[in-house]
């Protein structure tokens, strides 16, 4: 067939003029190579957010506020001290709501003769083994005992576990807490590494009255879980606990809150709307890097047109009509195009895998840009390689022959 | 004149237009040339021979007049009927060569039958056979750089054969190439022309013109002379 022919003469083309094909390819391959980062960070930090989400055990009825003000996790200020138990104790007492944790929380060196690790140590209540569902695979969990005495007594997480007795059972042993020596009572359960990365395991659990006496040596706490009777006295219950925390912190009618709160719903929506940022910027992004591709290889090519018009001129001699050479030329350039998008692809694949595996930034690699990379650089190809291919077919045959 | 008319030219005019300003180049051009013949179109430069060629070889159309090539009119035809005629029924050979750099001899003259609607069966062989008829059976791998500009130039003539052209058009076969191998080229076009093929060369070189049988005289776009070649001897 016609069509294929001149596929063929378009890749013998590309072979003889090596140095421009690879020209042609560079700027494709940046274009498609940026745009696959940039969808698998976005991928990476949205399945994060949503591990991050199914980890904290929320559940429909439940929501944290925390202390500081500011949004979701990210706070404003970090030595916001008017959170206390006195506001834990007020949301106890409020109706509707089922369980009430306090905590408190801090990253710490944990000791074991020389074996040492750094995790979240958390001082909890004992409610948070309900709160959370999450409960001791060996041992016993935090009681009213160990609260009600300030017992220096620490449950620990797998991951913290395994650094600091390996294999051995680590129940009865002590441990150092930065200063403090700690008694192992429990060893959670194993939740295992998220997706993205994120370990629920790395961390530390202490009695409240423990870590406010003892290690952390303060009053005020870091967040407060509320867990309602049912989700749908979610809304009324935040509503109350403003009011209350905003009374007990003393705050003016025009102060912010010096609070905020963590809800599925709130990261939920933040997720979306980040993502919804991030598609923006990566449709302006790509189309822009596609944009300056599809203009190198048209003006590469026109050039090329150029070098070649003796070609162009003796195919037509021998018989070439004006769609032969149009298709050679736009077979060129969709060729380039693809081959580009290809090598864009694997770098970015590349890059992304690179990116995950030193830690620097979360990537998920899935399908999408890799297949936006093949429909965007046969749509580039052919769009400018139009103009080049028709002015290379409508030379004048007796005039590239000069 | 028993034999049937390759070439029927009646009246040719062209004229171009350039910034505005027209310019006549062939004034009323008459042609016809019988199968089998062998003429030279010579002429000094700005005579026209070079635009003759174009409407010749259905590379362009001319402004007015007709042109009846193997029986078919080519005025009125388009790009499409224009190609099929050029590959079917001519055979260029051109001064520079215009051989597809870094392309093997072989597939430099498989190249017209890219373009037929048919890739013809044997084509390998017919690719072959030509490559042999001028006398370079031995170099269908060589690149153009890799062949003297004597072989260069019988490479393009088994391409003007592959497609078992009506008329070969060659112009200035011999303007690139030193006096050894222009006449040796000439030499080809000679055997060719007496297997039976109608061959017309245009040349500033008298020397060249003289191994037609026919030679026609170009000044300021028309026809001064059409004579007989005494000359000439079937070779």
């Amino acid at each position: 067939m016609r069509l294929f022919r001149n596929l063929e003469q378009a890749l013998r083309g590309l072979r003889l003029n090596k140095a421009n094909t690879f020209l042609m390819t560079l700027g494709i391959m940046i274009g498609i190579a940026s745009l696959t980062v940039i969808v698998s960070i976005g991928e990476g930090t949205k399945s994060k957010v949503l591990n991050r989400i199914t980890n904290m055990g929320f559940g429909p009825e439940s929501f944290s506020v925390m202390s500081g003000a500011g949004r979701l996790f990210f706070g404003r200020s970090r030595n916001t001290t008017s959170m206390t138990l006195q506001d834990a104790d007020d949301i106890r007492a409020m109706p509707n709501v089922a369980i009430v944790v306090p905590r408190q929380r801090k990253r710490m060196r944990i000791i074991n003769k020389k074996e040492f690790t750094t995790t979240r140590v958390y001082g909890v209540s004992p409610e948070w083994e309900l709160a959370r569902g999450w409960g001791v695979v060996d041992g016993v969990f935090l009681g009213d005992m160990e609260m009600d005495r300030k017992r220096k007594v620490i449950v620990l997480g797998a991951t913290p576990a395994h650094k600091l007795f390996g294999e051995k059972d680590p129940i009865g042993k002590k441990i150092r807490v930065g200063q403090v020596f700690f008694e192992v009572i429990g060893l959670l359960e194993k939740k295992g590494l998220t997706e993205s990365g994120y370990d629920p395991d790395d961390r530390a659990l202490i009695p409240l009255t423990t870590s406010m006496s003892r290690l952390f040596r303060q009053t005020h706490l870091h967040s407060i879980k509320v867990v309602t009777t049912h989700p749908e006295w979610v809304k009324e219950t935040m509503a109350g606990v403003t009011q209350i925390l905003r009374q007990n912190h003393g705050l003016s009618a025009l102060a912010d809150d010096d609070f905020r709160y963590v809800t599925p719903e709130g990261i939920m929506q933040w997720v979306t709307e980040s993502e919804q940022a991030l598609n923006r910027m990566l449709f302006l992004i790509s189309t822009v890097s596609l944009l300056v591709g599809g203009i190198v290889i048209m003006n590469i090519l026109l050039v090329s047109i150029q070098e070649r018009i003796h070609e162009i001129g003796v195919r037509r001699c021998f018989g070439a009509r004006r769609s032969d050479i149009t298709q050679q030329f736009l077979f060129e350039s969709i060729f380039v195009s693809l081959l580009g998008g290809a090598m864009g692809a694997i770098l970015g694949w590349t890059l992304s895998t690179a990116l995950k595996h030193f830690d620097l930034l979360p990537t998920k690699i899935t399908w999408d840009p890799f297949i936006l990379a093949f429909v965007f650089s046969m749509i580039v190809g052919l769009v400018f390689g139009t103009h080049p291919a028709r002015k290379a077919a409508w030379l004048n045959p007796d005039e590239t022959l000069r | 004149m028993t034999a049937p008319k390759v070439i029927d030219i009646e009246s040719i005019y062209k004229t171009y237009k350039n910034e505005g300003l027209e310019t006549e180049v062939l004034k009323g051009i008459s042609i016809s040339v019988d199968e089998g013949d062998y003429i030279s179109i010579i002429g000094p430069s700005g005579a026209g021979k070079s635009t003759l060629m174009t409407i010749l070889g259905c590379l362009g159309q001319a402004t007015s007049g007709t042109y009846r090539l193997d029986g078919e009119e080519v005025g009125q035809l388009n790009d499409r009927q224009l190609s099929r005629i050029r590959n079917e029924k001519i055979g260029f050979v051109f001064q520079a060569f215009h051989l597809l750099p870094g392309v093997s001899a072989f597939d430099n003259v498989m190249m017209p039958l890219v373009y037929c609607n048919k890739t013809p069966k044997g084509a390998d062989e017919r690719v072959e056979r030509a490559l042999d008829r001028v006398g370079l059976g031995h170099r269908m791998g060589h690149t153009p750089g890799q062949l003297s500009g004597g072989e260069q130039q019988r490479v393009t003539i088994a391409r003007s054969l592959i497609n078992d052209p009506k008329i070969i058009l060659a112009d200035e076969p011999t303007g690139n190439l030193d006096s050894k191998n222009g006449a040796e080229i000439m030499t080809t076009f000679d055997q060719l022309n007496s297997e039976g093929r109608t061959i017309i060369v245009i040349t500033h070189d008298t020397v060249v013109a003289e191994h037609a049988r026919r030679i026609l005289t170009l000044r300021d776009g028309q026809i001064v002379s059409d004579r007989v070649n005494e000359t000439f001897q079937k070779s």
